[in-house]
């Protein structure tokens, strides 16, 4: 039936019943208003066809795809005379290690067994200027992102990186340094980053509490220019951390003197945003991705450990929010001050480094129980051993504090 | 006492009502219901045999399916023999499986029952009979009540249109096949009522004065009519019944056929026999599952590559293939049941590939099932003609059931019988109301 016959219809209802002829016009107009909306949007899709942007995004997304293949190929050791017979070539064994790093760029790489909890000592100081070790736990056959304090970033495989004995006594000197910092330059962060073809965003983090995110699309780019930025606003600003996450994901930052945040990270712009509002001696200790159904985990340097549920922690819209205060002000004035956070769920495990450099493993579910880590000495940092931990699915935890 | 219930089987809503000897309870049967004591007449079975009704079989089978993914592949059905004057030979027959499936939803469970053709369905690796499928549904429903009444439901009273069907042979058959299911859900004691009188119970309670009533019961399946003297315990008398195939479902097709086929590319498309196959399966609700296979997929995409009504294939074929046929059908009704108020109303249908929207009136409504009006005309006529009464000697019409509320069918009521005799009744619960009556005055009578 064609339009002008719908229409001499429509004009019939309007003359048998008069009061049908509002709701016509209300239902044609509306029609109208979408029709427009559309039509909008369409011309500004042919522009970008007719110039070329749509192209040269296309062109974009096909590399970002390719690289990523590049990359799985790389993890699962596929090279493209194998690649199809890919489903008889043997994995690549994947055992859980933790990497305990210090912004000097010194890394210890250590495997670990599932019987052992008491891991070792590191016998030098690690900590530079204050700035104590931090820990990633990383399937073996995990990619690593390094990123600098200058917005400089180099990839390396996990299991490049030397292994040292489980047991021991560490030495400063037998740490690896796969690439020391230049000039002016510090390490901020290492991030797991195999699964960046399942993540929509980088998310980084700045110690004044400074969110950025970038489209994963960018990777080729950031990774062939080897540069990402520093995500900061202020130039005494520097970055803190760097995870890849998911539309849907929702990000927790913690600071030192025990301010929470939650916000979901679709509502972040792509500019650099501050997402919380520090007083002038605060700043981020942790940052971490959680879910609905996980439990939070806030440890003070003496090892009294703040469990709270991820859905207590109220979702942040503002960019000019304080953050939900963990630590009451009495508390505060006596000095105790937040050293490490995490996200967890009751079989994970979480590793502890205390200022004596012993580094041992405890059950978050004990540590939820009881409420607080023994140790010899004050913490300085922690780091979260998920169970799924080798399909690489490995939280990025930081922790940061004032040495004893 | 045995406790006893009375339970409308619908073709589009069912209910559970208990009677009391002084007040008729509809029960809550489905809290998740806008209406929580009508419940859809839908089924919804998963690859694991879980079996869902009401509003959480549509709710399950949303999440479960649209636009999810799929994988055919190709699965031995049988063979057939081939036999000539001097060959004979086997050939295996095979068809391809959508082995992604989470499950079927099933609806228009009680219009199958009288359907010649259609003998069940085969769900996943289990055929369910139509009687299977009616069992099921029973056996959900009564654990529904039985968990609001807080106690075991031992018999029931069903209701069942005047005529399942034309066929007395196939109407037999369905009240019996119906009889079946009910005592394999669980009911020890099964009978029936009919429909309409059902409702002539319901608005019995309401009067005081003995009258000559024609209830004018218009469902989603059938149109059922009986011609009462009520008022009066005693005097109670059925004069005559009737009724006809004819319902909302049908007059949801005619607005598919009329209205919606061209925006899947009637005629647009003319030379393309497997397309206009598929075209002609829209408004058939068992047809057009069985569309989805991939033969059909290829011969869509080689034709919208081709640029044949690429915009309109592109819908069909978004319609077939993500499940979207029940969303489909549910906004064709909704479209039609707000034109018992309205002059006009909005059919469409937004998704992915399909911008689908038709401004509808009341007249090209009343256009579209006019022939319709005809029919049912006459079958009210013969009915009352059969019944020995002329229409004058009519005190009321009591009309219920979701199609009585077209304003087409209330004018031929008022033009008929006057304004002032056509009642309103409840057009969910009036039947199930007096199906737990008529279940109360049987149990009472047996004791």
């Amino acid at each position: 039936m064609s339009l002008s016959n719908k229409i001499e219809e429509w004009m019939k209802e309007a003359e048998e019943r008069p009061e049908s002829a509002v709701t016509i016009v209300r239902l044609i107009a509306r029609r109208l208003r979408e029709l427009t909306e559309r039509d909008e949007e369409l011309l500004a899709e042919n522009i970008a066809l007719q110039n070329g942007t749509r192209v040269e995004e296309y062109q974009k997304r096909i590399a970002h795809l390719e690289y990523q293949l590049e990359l799985i190929k790389r993890r699962f050791g596929v090279d493209e005379g194998t690649l199809v017979e890919l489903p008889a070539q043997p994995v690549e064994e994947s055992t859980p290690n933790l990497l305990v790093y210090n912004a000097q760029g010194r890394i210890f790489r250590i495997e670990l067994n599932s019987d052992a909890k008491e891991l070792g000592r590191i016998t030098s100081d690690m900590s530079n200027d204050h700035e104590p070790p931090r820990i990633l736990a990383v399937p073996s056959n995990e990619e690593a992102l390094l990123l600098y304090t200058s917005g400089r970033v180099s990839a390396y495989k996990v299991s490049d990186i030397p292994l040292i004995e489980l047991g021991g006594a560490w030495e400063r000197s037998q740490a690896a340094l796969p690439d020391e910092p230049r000039a002016g330059e510090l390490l901020a962060c290492i991030t797991p980053f195999s699964h960046l073809p399942l993540s929509d965003f980088f998310l980084q983090i700045s110690r004044r509490g400074c969110a950025k995110k970038t489209m994963t699309s960018l990777a080729q780019s950031i990774l062939g220019n080897h540069y990402i930025g520093k995500g900061a606003l202020q130039k005494s600003d520097q970055p803190f951390d760097l995870m890849l996450s998911r539309k849907q994901d929702r990000a927790v930052f913690a600071t030192y003197e025990g301010k929470v945040i939650a916000f979901d990270v679709d509502d972040l712009s792509y500019a650099i945003e501050e997402r919380i509002k520090l007083s002038a001696t605060d700043y981020v200790i942790a940052s971490f991705i959680t879910r609905a159904d996980d439990s939070l985990l806030f440890v003070t340097q003496t090892g009294k450990v703040i469990h709270r549920d991820s859905k207590s922690i109220e979702t942040s819209k503002s960019s000019t929010a304080k953050g939900q205060a963990l630590i009451p002000p009495s508390r505060l004035e006596q000095g105790v001050r937040f050293m490490g956070a995490a996200s967890v769920q009751d079989s994970d495990s979480v590793a502890v480094l205390d200022a004596t450099g012993r580094l041992q493993i405890l059950g978050a579910d004990s540590l939820t129980g009881s409420g607080s880590i023994a140790a010899e000495a004050w913490i300085l940092s922690i780091g979260l051993i998920q169970t799924d931990n080798s399909l690489a699915k490995v939280a990025n935890l930081r922790k940061v504090g004032e040495s004893s | 006492m045995s406790l006893k219930v009375g339970i409308d089987f619908g073709t589009s809503n069912s209910g559970v009502a208990v009677y009391d000897g002084g007040r008729v309870r509809v029960l809550p049967v489905d809290p998740k219901n806008v209406l929580p004591e009508v419940i859809k007449t839908v089924l919804y079975i998963t690859k694991d045999y879980r079996a869902y009704l009401g509003q959480e079989a549509v709710e399950t089978y949303y999440r479960d399916n649209v636009n999810r993914q799929r994988r055919y592949v190709k699965q031995w059905a049988g063979e057939i023999e081939y036999r000539g004057a001097d060959l004979f030979y086997m050939r295996d027959i095979f068809v391809y499986v959508d082995e992604l499936k989470p499950g079927r939803l099933l609806q228009y469970l009680k219009t199958a029952l009288r359907k010649d053709n259609y003998k069940g369905t085969q769900i996943f690796e289990r055929y369910y009979s139509v009687g299977d499928l009616a069992q099921t549904y029973l056996s959900l429903l009564k654990k529904r009540a039985e968990d609001v009444l807080g106690e075991t439901i031992h018999a029931v009273t069903l209701g069942r249109p005047v005529k399942f069907s034309e066929s007395p042979e196939l109407d037999s058959k369905a009240q019996e096949t119906l009889r079946e299911a009910a005592h394999e859900a669980g009911f020890k004691e099964v009978d029936f009522e009919l429909e309409p009188i059902a409702a002539a119970l319901d608005y019995e309670q309401s009067i005081s004065q003995p009258q000559n009533v024609v209830i004018f019961d218009f469902g989603g399946g059938t149109l059922d009519i009986a011609v009462m003297r009520l008022g009066d315990a005693k005097s109670r008398q059925v004069y005559a019944s009737g009724g006809v195939d004819i319902a909302g479902s049908d007059f949801d097709r005619a607005i598919i056929e009329k209205r919606m086929l061209q925006h899947f590319g009637f005629g647009k498309v003319k030379h393309h026999p497997e397309i206009m196959q598929m075209i002609e399966a829209v408004p058939d609700w068992m047809a057009l599952p069985e569309m989805g296979t991939p033969i059909n997929k290829n011969i869509l995409d080689k034709a919208i590559q081709a640029k044949v009504a690429p915009v309109r294939l592109k819908a069909l074929e978004h319609l077939i293939y993500n499940d979207l046929a029940f969303t489909f059908y549910n906004r064709v009704e909704a479209g039609k049941i707000a034109l018992s108020n309205d002059g006009a109303t909005v059919i469409t249908l937004e998704d992915k590939e399909i911008s689908l929207w038709e401004l509808y009136t009341r007249s090209q409504f009343e256009s579209d099932i006019y022939h319709y009006l005809v029919d049912v005309e006459k079958v009210l006529l013969d009915t009352i003609a059969k019944s020995g009464l002329d229409v004058e000697q009519i005190d009321a019409v009591v009309k219920t059931g979701g199609s009585s509320n077209i304003p087409l069918f209330t004018g031929m009521l008022g033009r008929l019988f006057g304004a002032e005799k056509v009642k309103e009744s409840n057009a969910f619960s009036s039947v199930v109301a007096g199906l737990a009556i008529k279940a109360f005055n049987h149990s009472s009578l047996v004791e």
